[in-house]
């Protein structure tokens, strides 16, 4: 998808520095990928209940682990999946990391943590909730299977079933049922 | 086909209206759709759910995103410095291989390769990532997560740990195959914890990644600052222990200019 792609020209956009080197075509690559999909990461990772901190870092992961991608020659096939792919992976990684760390350190003087992953408040869903118009919605999306908010805020995020089907390693059969089964429930709740 | 009596699921309306129906069902959904009022109805109020879902998701999710100017810039610095580790280390046999500079000798260069490829393909060589790109500064995430070990603040800031506690050899070997780092290479390197013992760093492999001395800014002796000044900021309480471990895992070149204050070693 990305592979034909023209990369525009960001060295208007850029940082600039007569001290800093000119950024390689690679680098430019990479950054243009970042401006095209960072809202749209950001965004997925919200909805899964990430923190903007722990986003931040992990989409800027994802994209250092982009640049070594492909400084390494390895396959441009589909780099959108990629980068959702492993910015999903280092999300449920880092959850896994603070449910173990949580477990094993104990700071008896300190406070705790700020921004924990999961239960911390307000998370971008009691937002959503502030919204009356959306609360309906909210409270079936809240509702949902977590594999299925996943899939649904893929596929809001322009993502095709293989797509998601890559990035959360299901096949396309389980991603149509799963948004079926979510949208039908949407439905529902509308004609209560 | 379908029959004039029958209508479609919702499975395969969302399907049509996702377009990710089969070209030859495409056809035949469309013709249905075409002369049955109550398939199109319906294909109508699954889309205004979508649509009401896009709306709710962007309309809220939108105002929590962050300014992408920093992110941005602090990308381009680190991906400028990944580029100018990667020109100032020795060049492997695919940077060789990739920018040779004198076509003359691609037929040799050949020859080896398919003479390095029948070494290795043969029967009794051992397996290993010898040509993993070697870095620099930056641990690989996937092989060095970081790893904590279970301790406190008190046990960290009322005993007194090794300076810089040796990695047994044994360990320290296991860190350079994974790196693919060949035997001549590993004075060039210190087998670092990234997250330092002194702050409840762990003796685990995940936790062990070689860091250059030879790097130009972002080197082994500039990390050892940064630990040295997170221990004091967490022993002095100005810091969360769990915090300071987060962001020297995360990300230690951010995490030192964030806590210096600067975007330059200062040395």
């Amino acid at each position: 998808m990305f592979e034909d792609k023209t990369i525009p020209d960001l060295t208007a956009a850029g940082v600039s520095s007569t001290e800093e080197a000119k950024p390689t075509p690679l680098e430019e690559e990479v950054v243009a990928l970042f401006d095209q999909l960072q809202d749209r990461l950001m965004r997925y990772l919200f909805s899964t209940g990430v923190p903007v901190q722990d986003g931040e870092e992990i989409v800027q992961e994802v994209f250092l682990a982009l640049f070594q991608h492909l400084q390494r020659g390895k396959s441009r096939r589909n780099l959108r999946a990629w980068v959702f792919q492993v910015a999903h992976n280092l999300s449920v990684k880092r959850y896994v990391t603070k449910l173990r760390d949580r477990k094993h350190l104990v700071d008896p003087g300190g406070a705790p943590e700020a921004d924990s992953f999961v239960d911390r408040a307000p998370n971008p869903e009691d937002q959503l909730l502030r919204n009356q118009s959306h609360a309906r919605l909210q409270s079936v999306f809240r509702a949902l299977p977590e594999q299925d908010r996943r899939c649904l805020s893929l596929r809001a995020e322009g993502l095709t079933y293989r797509e998601i089907g890559q990035i959360l390693d299901m096949s396309l059969g389980a991603v149509a049922l799963s948004l079926g089964r979510s949208l039908a429930r949407f439905t529902r709740a509308e004609e209560r | 086909m379908l029959s004039d009596n029958s209508h479609l699921s919702d499975q395969e309306l969302l399907l049509a209206a996702d377009g990710e129906l089969p070209p030859a069902r495409a056809g035949q959904v469309a013709s249905h759709l075409a002369g049955c009022w109550t398939c199109r109805v319906r294909k109508g109020e699954i889309e205004a759910s979508i649509g009401e879902f896009v709306h709710a998701y962007r309309g809220d999710l939108d105002p929590l995103l962050p300014s992408p100017a920093g992110p941005r810039a602090l990308l381009k610095a680190q991906l400028a410095e990944m580029t100018a580790e990667r020109a100032a280390a020795p060049p492997t046999w695919r940077t060789r291989w990739l920018h040779g500079p004198n076509p003359r000798y691609a037929g040799a260069a050949l020859f080896l390769a398919v003479l390095a490829l029948l070494i290795y393909l043969r029967p009794g060589f051992e397996s290993r990532r010898a040509f993993h790109v070697v870095p620099v500064s930056f641990p690989e995430p996937s092989l060095t997560p970081g790893v904590a070990a279970g301790v406190n603040r008190d046990q960290i800031c009322h005993s007194v740990p090794p300076k810089n506690r040796i990695v047994p050899a044994s360990l320290q070997r296991r860190v350079f195959e994974e790196y693919g780092i060949s035997g001549a290479e590993p004075r060039a390197y210190e087998v670092d914890y990234l997250i330092t013992p002194a702050l409840g760093g762990a003796d685990d492999i995940r936790n062990l990644w070689p860091q250059s001395y030879s790097s130009a800014v972002w080197n082994a002796r500039v990390k050892d600052a940064l630990e040295d000044r997170l221990h004091d900021l967490v022993c002095d309480g100005r810091l969360d222990l769990a915090t300071a471990q987060r962001d020297i895992s995360s990300d230690w070149i951010a995490a030192y200019k964030k806590y210096f204050e600067t975007d330059r070693p200062l040395q």
